[in-house]
């Protein structure tokens, strides 16, 4: 009696659950973003394009969500570019020192309005031979503080976070300057030794000297086989203060490309982080962690290098985290016009297949190019949604298709149970958009987006909410390192990956984010790179979360 | 070595019908015909010009010049004494022939005509039609030279340029004296279509439909465009439109069924791709579609198809893309050596085609 009583409950509860989601959604005919003003950000992102169509132009530039003081609100860092002259003569100048093209810092105060606070935290110089890139966020050190990683074309910065809302720049004793174009990059531990790695992608053997255009009636941008092809980079944290250049020794050099996005999760399984590469014009690189300090590219034999017609893509920016709530990440690639933004869905076996047509892809993207892109839970259903800043990357495309656009809105793809459909972003505005990072700018539960656009200043797409239920969880590894990243956090039965990388040149929050729908609690389960598991039962929703490791393994 | 035997038979016929050439000036005619054996060509235009002024009627004199000259590739110095020799000969085939050949050398196309028509010149009365603007002339003549050499490549390649001529002349007229039919629409929107410019290709097509709503093949390109600019629910409207017109249409249902693949819908896809393979079996493109909707409902309707797909394309870059896809499958099923030695077979047929392909400029 007891049992049929229960069973009733559980259907009552289901049809509940079912009917709220449902209200919710109709109540939502309204846009999920409004298009909001960053009051106190007056960056603007110069690229500086010319009649000479230098490749470097139309790339910038970065955005990061990090607590830079922890002080419980994200603040934003924005990576600029640089000036250039047309044309650009030697010796080689971007007039960084100039603070038109300064990166810039930005503390979020309490009333939701941001102080520049570049110039005190000693961010102002970024190097007149540095063409800004983007930025990647990490506490190295495990001190507690976020420090900030700047990808350049020229040299790449590493700033130390003091704790005192200064930064110092230790690029020269940390040894991870790299060198050539620079693009995305992003903290990890791939030796789970609790001490976190840097990778970098590099886009092309590329030059100012070496620039030309294509296009001989209408000259535009030369695409990446013009060039060759290069390696991208992995630094090995020593732990005292300083990196080692592992490219060789991992494999990760042997395999040159045009490397774009990175992002990192463990798709095997196996515990240890496996690191994808959004390639331009060309196969996609998976580099397998072979858990020895090694990887294996394994792209084209994991089925995850092209696309479902067997086409290379132009692979831009990546997100990886699991769509389908099967436990298992995917991957979500932005790429050129006339392909759809490809799926890789894990079929687990460490085994992906194309599913941009079965997901709906093929319907949405098509025609747009798309950067900066993240899975996030938007509309807290329990479901990651797609968003995805848009822009081709010629300015003047519409001369060679007049079916193209330079400048297009963000793509806002609603997730249901596993198939996605276009919803309305809350901007019409179209823009060059390039970085994007993800975040709950506001701690109200419901995930934001911070965009950059060439020429212009950044977008805010402030989350409207809504009534279903969150919860936002922060890590603090003990053994593992200090941001848990490499973490996989199971929340009733979502799965998220721990990183602060993905997207396009950017960083995310590196809070992990749940939406749970109509449930009002959730059970919670961490497996901790150091190998440590963890689990929660009935965490009230609705909450920011601090989960420190525990000292059992 | 046919120039000199035919003179020599024109010279035989001419000496009986003119009046005697004096002997100084047949001793010039001698001397040049010696220096042309020795191949001093100068020397015999230098021959021939002096029995030419000692006997200005006599035709053969003017005919061994103007083909001297020739032979010099100084056309246009033999054009005046072969209109002599045309005036003075006007029956003879080689006269004409030889006026015929300087004159579309030095570009006088529809001078040249006349003379090659007497003398049925087909492969060079074509070549000179095209010049003069008479592609539909130019087309019927180069089909009769290329009866009697099917291999010759000059004539194939003048011939493909009258087709092209022909059907831009036809595509002229019609763009301008009829541009508001539906046929000066389509045509306009075939055009555009090719400059990219597919929001107004398509527009085109619109028009066209609006004038002519049953006319066949219209949707079918319309679809087309919105396909390229991958507008894909409105290229399967236009192609489901397409399919219900023509029910026999391969091609209408292999577009329809791949715009639904485009869309995701694999169910549909399926079954207008099967339709598609039954109205014409054996379509590598369409199978390939087939398998790819059909992957995971029915992997080994999908198996089939490419196994399809490989034993018609052999090695072309489709049948990588199906060793791809059979790979795909495989991995999926577990059987990861299958789909390994399936992506070898990928690797191999692609590093063959990127061998076999131009290389950027």
């Amino acid at each position: 009696m007891s049992g049929l009583r229960n069973t009733k409950a559980a259907l009552l509860s289901l049809l509940f659950s079912v009917s709220l989601i449902a209200q919710e959604a109709k109540l939502k005919s309204e846009p999920m973003f409004q298009l909001s003003p960053l009051k106190g950000v007056n960056f603007v992102l110069r690229n500086s394009p010319t009649s000479r169509k230098y490749l470097i132009e139309t790339m910038p530039g970065g955005v990061a969500l990090l607590d830079y003081n922890n002080d419980g609100l994200l603040d934003i860092f924005l990576v600029n570019a640089g000036h250039v002259r047309d044309p650009m003569n030697t010796p080689i100048s971007f007039d960084r020192h100039e603070p038109a093209y300064w990166n810039r810092l930005y503390r979020q105060n309490k009333d939701g309005t941001f102080t520049d606070v570049t110039e005190q935290a000693g961010l102002a110089s970024a190097g007149d031979t540095n063409y800004g890139m983007g930025v990647a966020v990490g506490d190295y050190d495990n001190d507690g503080f976020p420090d900030i990683y700047v990808t350049n074309f020229g040299k790449n910065i590493l700033y130390h976070n003091n704790g005192d809302g200064t930064f110092t720049d230790v690029t020269a004793k940390a040894g991870v300057a790299g060198g050539g174009w620079s693009v995305s990059a992003g903290f990890l531990d791939y030796d789970n030794d609790g001490k976190l790695d840097l990778f970098v992608t590099r886009y092309l053997d590329w030059s100012i000297e070496k620039s030309k255009t294509c296009g001989s009636e209408k000259p535009t941008y030369c695409p990446p086989g013009e060039f060759p092809a290069t390696t991208n980079i992995l630094y090995h944290n020593r732990g005292n203060g300083t990196f080692e250049d592992v490219s060789v020794a991992s494999g990760i050099a042997a395999k040159k490309g045009h490397g774009l996005g990175v992002a990192f999760a463990d798709y095997d399984g196996d515990g240890y982080t496996d690191i994808f590469v959004a390639n331009d014009a060309m196969e996609q690189f998976l580099f397998h962690n072979n858990r020895d300090g090694t990887f294996t590219e394994t792209a084209l034999d994991s089925g995850a290098a092209l696309t479902s017609n067997g086409k290379m893509l132009s692979g831009m920016g990546a997100a990886f985290q699991d769509y389908d709530n099967d436990g298992l990440p995917d991957l979500l690639v932005t790429e050129l016009p006339h392909q759809p933004y490809i799926v890789f869905h894990n079929d687990g076996r460490g085994s992906f297949s194309a599913q941009e047509l079965e997901t709906g892809f093929g319907a949405l993207s098509g025609r747009s190019s798309g950067w900066g892109v993240g899975l996030e839970d938007f509309d807290n259903d329990g479901w990651k949604d797609a968003f995805v800043v848009q822009g081709h990357v010629f300015d003047n495309v519409e001369m060679y298709d007049s079916s193209l656009r330079y400048k297009e809105p963000p793509l806002l793809a609603l997730n249901h149970q596993g198939h996605f459909e276009k919803a309305d972003a809350g901007s019409d505005v179209a823009v060059a958009g390039r970085g994007a990072a993800f975040g709950d700018l506001n701690n109200d539960g419901w995930m934001d987006v911070v965009a950059t656009s060439l020429g212009e200043r950044p977008q805010l797409y402030l989350n409207r909410g809504g009534k279903l239920h969150w919860l936002t969880i922060a890590l603090r590894g003990k053994r593992s390192n200090r941001d848990g990243y490499g973490a996989r956090v199971l929340v009733n039965g979502q799965v998220r990956f721990a990183t602060a990388t993905g997207s396009y040149l950017s960083s995310n929050d590196k809070r992990l984010h749940f939406g749970l729908g109509s449930a009002e609690t959730a059970n919670i389960e961490i497996r901790w790179p150091s190998g440590a598991h963890q689990a929660l039962r009935n965490i009230k929703a609705d909450q920011f979360l601090m989960i420190e490791e525990s000292d059992q393994p | 070595m046919i120039h000199a035997l035919l003179l020599v038979c024109l010279f035989m016929q001419m000496q009986s019908a003119e009046p005697p050439v004096p002997p100084e000036a047949l001793a010039l005619l001698q001397s040049g015909l010696d220096a042309e054996n020795r191949r001093d060509l100068d020397q015999a235009v230098a021959s021939f010009r002096k029995a030419a002024d000692l006997a200005p009627s006599a035709g053969i004199v003017f005919l061994r010049l103007g083909d001297a000259y020739i032979k010099k590739r100084d056309y246009a110095a033999a054009i005046p004494p072969l209109n002599r020799a045309v005036e003075l000969s006007p029956d003879s085939p080689v006269v004409h022939q030889l006026l015929g050949y300087a004159l579309l050398a030095e570009g006088y196309a529809a001078k040249a005509i006349p003379h090659l028509e007497i003398v049925h010149e087909h492969g060079a009365l074509g070549v000179a039609q095209i010049e003069a603007g008479l592609p539909a002339e130019a087309v019927a003549n180069l089909q009769a030279a290329l009866a009697k050499s099917p291999d010759d490549p000059d004539l194939l390649y003048y011939l493909s340029r009258a087709g092209t001529l022909l059907s831009s002349q036809a595509l002229d007229k019609l763009l301008s004296a009829f541009p508001d039919t539906a046929r000066g629409h389509q045509a306009a929107g075939q055009n555009l279509f090719v400059m990219k410019m597919f929001p107004e290709a398509a527009k085109e097509y619109q028009r066209a439909l609006e004038l002519r709503p049953d006319l066949p093949g219209l949707r079918l390109e319309l679809g087309q465009v919105f396909a390229a600019s991958s507008n894909w629910e409105k290229a399967a409207e236009q192609f489901r439109e397409e399919a219900k017109l023509q029910p026999g249409n391969a091609e209408a249902a292999y577009r329809f069924g791949d715009a639904l693949l485009q869309l995701g819908k694999m169910k549909e896809a399926t079954e207008e791709l099967r339709r598609s393979d039954s109205l014409r079996p054996d379509m590598p493109e369409t199978l390939y579609s087939l398998a790819r909707a059909a992957a995971a409902s029915d992997p080994g309707m999908a198996e089939h198809a490419l196994a399809r797909v490989i034993e018609l394309e052999k090695e072309s870059p489709l049948a990588g893309q199906a060793y791809l896809a059979l790979a795909g499958i495989h991995r999926k099923q577990g059987k990861t050596q299958q789909a390994a030695s399936e992506i070898q077979e990928y690797r191999r047929i692609q590093s063959l085609n990127s061998r076999h392909a131009p290389t950027k400029q």
